[in-house]
Order: C-alpha cells, then structure tokens, then sequence
C-alpha cells in the first residue's frame, strides 16, 4: 500500500560549528553498543557493527593515520567496493581534519592517476590486490603519495613494497598513539570547523575531465538536514548501501543522512549479490540511479513473458488497475471507491508479492536522481505502490536540491526545492541554486570556478523551467535539447527512456536535432533477446551477430512503433540501426554514473550517423572496443539499417 | 535447499540462521498445526483417532527406512525385523520385569516407568540389532545389499523371533499383553485418545531427532555417502562408521516404533511383522519421495488414507459385489501396486517434490521463477 511519510517532526538543528566528526562523536555517545550502525553481510549472516565498534575503529584508523603523518588538509582517497572499512577509513580522514576523496572503483588507470595527482593525495585506501595494483602502477606520476593502505589481505602475500601498509597495522598505530595520548582523537575532532573542507569529489562530467569540487562539514550537513525535513528517517531503518561511494548520492544517504539520523547502514556481501542482499534487508530508504529501477522493471517484464498464463493474466489486470489508480493520483483526481477497491485486491493478489520480490517491501521512500528516468518507469513503480520521488542536484551543492513531495508526484518534473534552498532560471532557461550546501568551489581550478559559482547561485548548466504549480522541470543538458523537423524543442531522453521500457531495449540513442528527421541508435538486452532468440531457435554465437539478425529487427521495431504511438510527426523515431555492442563507460560512451556521452557517441559513430540520413540499408563500421582491463581490439562488421512504418 | 524468506528478514547470527522456523507465519502455521494436533484431532472417535495411530505407526516405521534408503543410500528391504525386535524387547520386558523381586524391577514396575524405559531399551537394541545386519553394508552395497537386508526379515523375524523369542516363557506365537500393563507414569495407555498422544509425542520427537541429525555434521557424511561413496571416502568421511551410524539410528527408530506399536496392540505375533511390511515402508518413502522428511509423512498420509478409503469403497460396493471384501487383501496389494507405478512414471520424485513445486508457484507468484 502506499505509505507516507511517517511525518515525524525529528528536530535536525546544526550547532555552529558542528561537523561531520562531531555529529559522529554525539551519535557514539547517544548510541553506544546499544545500536546497530552497520552490518556487513558476511559468510551468509549480517554482521553488525554497533555505534562503539564503528567509533573504535574509526578513531584508530584516525590516529593511525595522524601517526603515519596526516596532518590537517590532507587528502586521503578511497577505492573499492562498499564495505565498512572503506567508510571508516573516510570518517577516519574526516576526524583527523583531512579530506576524503573517493573514486569509482571501476576506474581506469588514467582516470585513478589523474584524480589522485589533482586531489594531492597523501594516503590511498584501497581495499585489495587489484586497487594497490593500480596505486603501485601509478605511483610514480603522483610524487605525492605517502602511503597505500589496503585492507584484504587476498593475494598481497608476496608484495613486500615500503609504501604498502595494512589497515590493520594502521590501526595498531593508531593505538599506540591512543596509549600515548588518549585525548588527541577527542581534540582532533573539537578542533575542526563546520566551514572545514570534508570532501572533494569528482564530478563524473559529462564534457570534460574531472573537476573536484570541495565540499564542507556545513555543506554536508545542512543538505542531510534540508532533506531529512522533508522525507525524516528513522534510527530504526535499515538503509543498504551498495552503489559507488564515489557517488555523491551514497555520502547522502550513508554519511550525511546515516549520521544525522542513525539509521543503520547495511553492505552486501559481494557486488554480485547486491540484488539478493538487498532483498534480505528490505532497506526503508533507498537513493539509485535510473539504471537500477529500470533494472528491476525489465527483470519483472522479462519473468512476466515467461510466467504461466495464469499468472500472466493476474499480473495483467492488477497492473492494468494499479495504472489507472496511478494515474488518477499522479492527477490528483479522487480514486473512486471500486477502482480503489480493485487497487487492494490487486496489490494482495500481485503487488505485496512483487514488491517482495524486488525488495521493496518496506520502502518508505525510494529515490532516483542522476538522470532522467522514463515516465513509464515512474508508473511502474507508483502503480505498485512505491513511493518513488525524482531528486535533482549536482555534486556541486552536496548531491540535492530539488525533490518531489509525497502526494505531489509529477513524472515529468524532479519536484520542488527543498528547505533553505532557492531555485532560480536565467533568461536562456539556465537552472540556477542558492543553499547552504553550495560547494566552496572546484579544487585548483578557479576558472571553472569562477562560471559556476556567481555570488553565491550555483550554474547548473542543465536548462529547464519552472511550471505552474512550482515544480522545476528540467530539460538535459542545455546542448542536449534539440530542434526537431517542424522547430520545436525536444529532449532526446525523453524518447531514449520511453524507448528503454520495453525489456529487448537496454540502451538508446536518439539523433534528430536540427534533422530532417528522428533516427535511433538501440542496443539490444543480450540477455533478454538472447533468450527470445533460443525460444525461436534463432542461432548466434555473440552480440553482434544477434543483434544484426533480421528477426531481431523486426523485434525492435515493434517496440519502436508502440512509442512511436504517443508522438507527433515530427517526433516519431523514423529509422533505426541496432548497435553491435552495448554502450559502455570503459569506451567513454557512458559517464560512470551511467549517462549517455552524446557529444563522445556522435564523433565514435560518425559512419553511422551519416548512413542514418542517407538512403542506405547498411553501414560499415571499423572501430576499437575497450576491454576492461585496458586491452583494445579492432571491430569491422556491417550493420542493417531499417526504416519503420509511419 | 535454503527455505524461501520474505523480504526483510535477516540474521545476524547463526543461531538465527539455523531456526527452524524464521518467520511469524511459520510459527502461526506451527502454532495452528500444534493446535490441530492437540487438541482438536483427539476430540475426533475412535476410529479415526485409529486412523491417525496407524499413520504415526508408519510414519515412524518408514522415517529409518527414510534415513537408510533416502539420505545414506543404502537400500534396505528388512526393516520390519527392527520393528519386530523393538516390540518384542519391550514386550519382554514388561512381560518378565514385573515377575523379577529384584529391587530395580520393583521401582520400575511401581513407578510406572517401566514402559518408557522399555522403549528406549527397545530403540537400542532394534539400533543394535540393526548394526549387525549392517555390517555387510562394509562390503556390499545396492542390489547386493538389497539381498542382505531380505536376509535380516527372514533371520530376524522368521528364524529367530519365531522360533526361539516367542516361545519364552512358553506362551506360545502370541505374547498378549494383560490390561494394565502399559503405563506411562500413573497413566494408563488403554484408549485410542492415549495411543494417539503417545504416537503424537512420539512422531514430533524423532522426526525432529532426524531433522536435526540431517543438518550436523552426520547427516551431511550420510548425504554424501549417498550422493558418492569414493567421493565422501576421499572426502576423509570414514564411510563404514558413517553407513553403520545409520543403521543404528534407523533401527533405533524402528525399535521405537516397535515399541509404541506394542501398545496398540492386544497381543505381540511376528505376523504383525511380515516382509511385506518392510516392502510397504520402502513404498511410503518412494511414494512420498526419497530424501525428505515432508516425504516420509505425505507418503504415509497419502498409503494410510487411500488404504482406508479403499476400504469404505469396498464396503460400499459389497452389497452388488460380494467378492470385493473376500479379495480385500488383494485388491490393497494390487493398489500398493499401481501406486507404485504411477508414482515411478508420473512423479518420480514424490509428494514431497510435488509439495515444493506448490511451494514455489506461490512463492515465485506472479512469476514462474
């Protein structure tokens, strides 16, 4: 059933002064062992961490760090997977007055070696073999670099480098330096300032190389407030954490909520089994991207295609009412009291069960931010239920500004600004914000500084508007908008979402600004089609041969037409070529949060960009693909292209 | 397999890990059945209460063979002989104890524990006695083994109990046990309502004694020792002790329910014994499905009650076929039959499988994995 907000008016007041460490320590003190802080799924039971553990080995990792020469300032980056050290190696900096970095783990090389040169690293936490690999590869270009911390020992048996040390000799340093001097972690803490420097995150950019924008206690803090105000959590949540640190949406939730409110924060076992795990928790809150719901929406559609028919007509109607439920509400329209009925029927008929399948049992509040997520989707989940809400923001102002409202859901807005925050657009339809959780600024990179940060409004650079009842709409980002054939403004990713709903479709790519007409770039499910393929006793043998087969084709054009439907002329997708491999972030072509590089795409895919407005049924493709682990091999195939019915 | 959880529930220990039942609606189901058990079957008469006697009769016959066939692969065709040799050692016993000054016997006899004790006494040397018959096991296994177990019925049931066990105390074939006789304590086991507490007592007991024997460490050497003997040997699993720890808990439990059968009984003959009983258990596990506990009891439900149901049907049919009841024995025979074969070609794996996959078209709802 739908659920509110439990509305309870937990006060979140910051004293001055008050940081990230601070707030640590006051929750310590009120939580002890008494509470759960975290738990860590481990040999097949949930391992919990209480509040005393967390501070015990975040205050030795603290002074161990002290002991090994961290001194205020310092910038201690973090690699690896979600795992509890990893977090309290980043309380642990923040404590001692350092500044915590983190990176995606699946960074390149490259990518590590710049943002540790930039960031001046002092100490690189890594959590095993393969990230003091890449510390030791890159350690010469970044003279900074003191020390390499890791934390699982698998495999570092034999590496016997000075610079390598093991968290838990840190650890053993930092308790000899508590016997020594059993105030300084207390000291340390008191003597930091709310206008410190807690964080410097990368942003992912869509455009450029990384920038590093510096964000303080205060910014952290009043953002946790601001959005605890709105959507409060309760100490008695369960939270799981599993996407990238490097995410500026997990230190929302795990560092700046998770201290504010206590809630505890669970991590799954292995990446792998991130689904599973979360499924086991049943977390009240959850913050992902798009990519996950819609993962989950096409794992519902893929096992719906292969249920029996009774289950597939039952699961039919009750989707068909919770839609229609769904819509009335996203219209605020009175739900007339036999679909409301039918709503109950069908959520204990078919929602209770699905929603415990996906995990999702217990959300309260499920968010999504990042990207744009597709209507379809939003419906999806708000039919069953789920109270999910867009939530807009950059790293730059601590991850959120803007969030929808429970009970003010519009799918096609991201909500309204959140307390203490100020939404503003220029002339040329530039979304501006003002909060307390605008970031200092980008870390030695004034210029960029200067562009973004005008007295005191952050420039997005995303364009948008605000509409009628005070929801901001935002369009992508402002060179992403385009023209269609008849002059009006379109957004791309409004089509590639749509187009993403149906369960064959795992990536679009729509062309069409200042085009004769609108032509799409798809990259089909492998898993899905290849398994619709092995039904049809289609044959294959890789992604590119399946996705070139005519069948296939006609499969996909199929879910073209059906979003072909709802569009005007001039909108409607008219051709289309299937992809031979799936976009990735390895390639470029996705940022690693996952969103489409469309100014990288168009210049990698020239050729097919050209072939799409010529009159040609194929196109020769010879490029490069990215392994993940660096190796690069030459492609050459000939792609279909295929004109759909108008 | 790991049971199906709902979302939200998680361990942090393992002794969480390891509950038996996890969930609230488990313990209401286990609450509901408990209540079922307790109190609302024994309002039920006699001849049902008979009914449910003779399924927890089988139900703990065929939970050894279950043990034996089912989780340690070894094939047996003569566990009636254990359940002889339970119900013949608690038989004597509360024959001949009584008749003894010696100050024990008194107490045992007073105190109204001799029944209890016989019991266990009984589950001991059905274990001990089943040990012995084990041992070719060492040597043989399948068909072969199949051969030696025969062998136990007819040594145990036909030679030994038959010729020299009933004949002490020169009673002749039947030992018929006096009213008065079985007693737990200060109660009396002379109605079917007591029977059938005994029998509840009893069922819970080992069924969660054999339960938990599954998930230790030797119910997984027995698993493996089914799965592959080599593979557990190299495994360092010492396969004898293993195969020969199974027969004695299977004839342990056999002895047991030799024992509690005694009470249901007015008299004590090896005919209550045949080989065809040993055959009949094989066929509740294979009907009910091998290696699961859930089969065990489906599968004596499923035999007792269509053995019953045969029989009303058959009362109902007599006035235009008089034959019907003459032949009954061979019509159940004929049905044991075909149960068989159908069960072999239309579900092979048993109730027990059939009951999971119900499990899982609910649990996977509105989804088909």
């Amino acid at each position: 059933m739908p659920q509110g907000d439990n509305g309870r008016g937990i006060d979140y007041t910051i004293e001055p002064g008050l940081t990230l460490a601070k707030l640590f320590l006051k929750q310590y003190k009120k939580f002890g062992r008494n509470k759960v802080a975290m738990r860590e799924k481990e040999f097949g039971i949930w391992r919990p961490i209480t509040w005393e553990d967390y501070y015990r080995n975040v205050k030795y990792i603290s002074l161990g760090l002290v002991s090994l020469g961290l001194e205020p300032g310092d910038k201690v980056s973090m690699i690896g997977d979600n795992r509890p050290q990893g977090l309290w190696a980043e309380m642990g900096a923040i404590c001692a007055g350092g500044v915590g970095v983190w990176l995606f783990q699946d960074c390149l090389m490259e990518e590590v070696k710049y943002i540790i040169d930039h960031s001046d690293t002092k100490f690189l936490v890594g959590e095993g073999q393969e990230e003091v690999d890449k510390a030791l590869a890159i350690r010469g270009s970044c003279p900074k670099l003191k020390k390499i911390i890791w934390d699982d020992p698998k495999g570092l048996r034999n590496y016997h480098d000075p610079m390598l040390i093991s968290l838990e000799e840190v650890m053993k340093l930092g308790k000899k330096l508590e016997r020594e001097d059993p105030d300084l972690f207390e000291r340390m803490i008191n003597q930091g300032k709310s206008e410190d420097v807690a964080l410097l995150f990368y942003t992912s950019g869509t455009t450029s190389l990384p920038k590093g924008a510096l964000l303080t206690h205060y910014n952290m803090l009043s953002m946790g407030r601001n959005m605890m105000r709105v959507d409060p959590c309760l100490p008695t949540d369960d939270f799981v954490s599993f996407l990238p640190f490097a995410w500026i949406g997990e230190q929302m939730m795990s560092i700046s909520c998770g201290l504010m409110v206590g809630f505890t924060i669970n991590f799954p076992e292995e990446p792998d089994v991130a689904g599973e795990n979360i499924r086991e928790i049943g977390p009240h809150t959850m913050f992902a991207p798009p990519r996950m719901y819609e993962q989950m929406v096409r794992t519902v559609q893929v096992k719906h295609l292969d249920a029996a028919p009774i289950k597939r007509a039952i699961y039919s109607w009750a989707m068909k009412t919770g839609y229609r439920a769904a819509n009335l509400k996203f219209d605020k329209q009175p739900i007339p009291l036999s679909l409301s009925i039918a709503n109950k029927i069908a959520y204990l008929l078919c929602f209770k069960k699905l929603r415990d399948h996906l995990g999702l049992s217990r959300i309260r509040n499920a968010y999504t931010g990042g990207a744009a997520m597709g209507p379809d989707h939003f419906r999806f989940f708000h039919s069953l239920g789920v109270n999910l809400k867009q939530i807009y923001g950059q790293t730059e102002i601590a991850g959120i500004s803007v969030l929808h409202r429970t009970g003010h859901i519009k799918f096609d807005t991201v909500g309204t600004p959140i307390p203490e925050t100020e939404i503003k657009i220029t002339e040329d339809g530039e979304i501006l914000a003002k909060s307390p959780s605008v970031f200092l600024g980008y870390y030695k990179n004034e210029e960029a500084t200067r562009t973004t940060l005008v007295d005191g409004w952050l420039y997005s650079g995303d364009k948008g508007y605000i509409d009628d009842d005070g929801h901001l709409v935002v369009f992508d980002r402002s060179k992403d908008v385009m023209t269609l054939s008849d002059g009006k403004i379109f957004s791309p990713q409004f089509l590639e979402t749509r187009i993403k709903f149906s369960p064959y479709i795992k990536d679009a790519w729509i062309i069409g600004d200042k085009r004769r007409y609108v032509t799409a770039v798809v990259c089909i499910d492998y898993a899905v089609v290849g398994k619709w393929a092995d039904e049809r006793n289609l044959n294959y043998t890789s992604y590119p041969e399946l996705s070139q087969k005519i069948e296939v084709y006609e499969l996909v054009s199929k879910q073209l037409q059906e979003v072909n439907k709802d569009l005007t002329r001039a909108a409607k997708i008219w051709k289309f070529v299937n992809l031979y491999k799936e976009f990735d972030a390895d390639d470029d072509e996705l940022t690693r949060t996952r969103k489409l590089r469309r100014a990288f795409v168009e210049q990698r895919y020239q050729d097919i960009l050209t072939a799409l407005y010529q009159d040609v049924e194929t196109v020769h493709m010879d490029t490069n693909i990215t392994y993940e682990d660096g190796r690069v091999s030459q492609i050459k195939t000939d792609l279909r292209i295929l004109q759909l019915d108008i | 397999m790991q049971a199906y959880l709902p979302c939200g529930v998680y361990h942090q220990q393992y002794s969480e890990d390891h509950a038996w039942w996890q969930t609230k609606f488990v313990w209401g189901k286990m609450i509901l059945l408990g209540v079922l058990l307790f109190v609302v079957f024994p309002w039920f008469g006699g001849y049902y209460l008979g009914i449910m006697n003779s399924i927890g009769y089988t139900i703990m016959g065929a939970l050894g063979v279950q043990l034996l066939i089912g989780f340690c692969g070894q094939i047996t065709l003569g566990h009636a002989a254990f359940i002889a040799v339970g119900a013949y050692t608690s038989a004597l016993m509360l024959l001949h104890i009584p008749e003894s000054q010696a100050f024990w016997a008194v107490f045992l006899t007073k105190s109204g524990l001799l029944y209890p004790v016989s019991i266990v006494a009984a589950g001991i040397v059905g274990g001990l006695w089943s040990v012995l018959f084990g041992l070719p096991s060492a040597k043989v296994k399948g068909f072969y083994l199949i051969m030696t177990t025969m062998a136990a019925q007819f040594i145990t049931v036909d030679f030994v109990i038959t010729q020299y066990v009933a004949q002490i105390g020169g009673r002749g074939q039947a030992f018929s046990l006096p009213p008065g006789t079985i007693k737990i304590g200060p109660w009396e086991i002379d109605s079917d309502v007591k029977v059938y507490f005994l029998m509840v007592t009893l069922v819970i007991l080992m069924t969660m004694a054999v339960a938990n024997l599954m998930r230790s460490k030797t119910g997984r050497a027995w698993i493996a020792i089914r799965d592959n003997d080599i593979a557990a040997e190299a495994m360092g699993i010492n396969i004898i002790l293993y195969k020969l720890k199974a027969f004695f808990v299977a004839g342990f439990i056999a002895g047991v329910a030799g024992a509690f059968w005694i009470s249901n009984l007015s008299a004590v003959s090896p005919e209550h014994f045949t080989w065809f009983w040993s055959l009949w258990l094989v066929g509740v596990i294979l009907i009910g499905g091998f290696g699961s506990i859930h089969g065990t009891i489906f599968g004596s439900l499923f035999m007792v009650l269509v053995m019953e149901l045969l029989q009303v049907i058959v009362g109902v049919l007599t006035p235009w076929f008089p034959s019907l009841s003459m032949n009954f024995l061979f019509l159940k025979e004929s049905l044991f039959g075909l149960s068989i074969c159908v069960f072999l070609i239309f579900e092979p794996n048993g109730l027990s499988y059939r009951w999971w996959q119900i499990k899982n078209y609910f649990n996977l709802w509105p989804f088909s994995y």
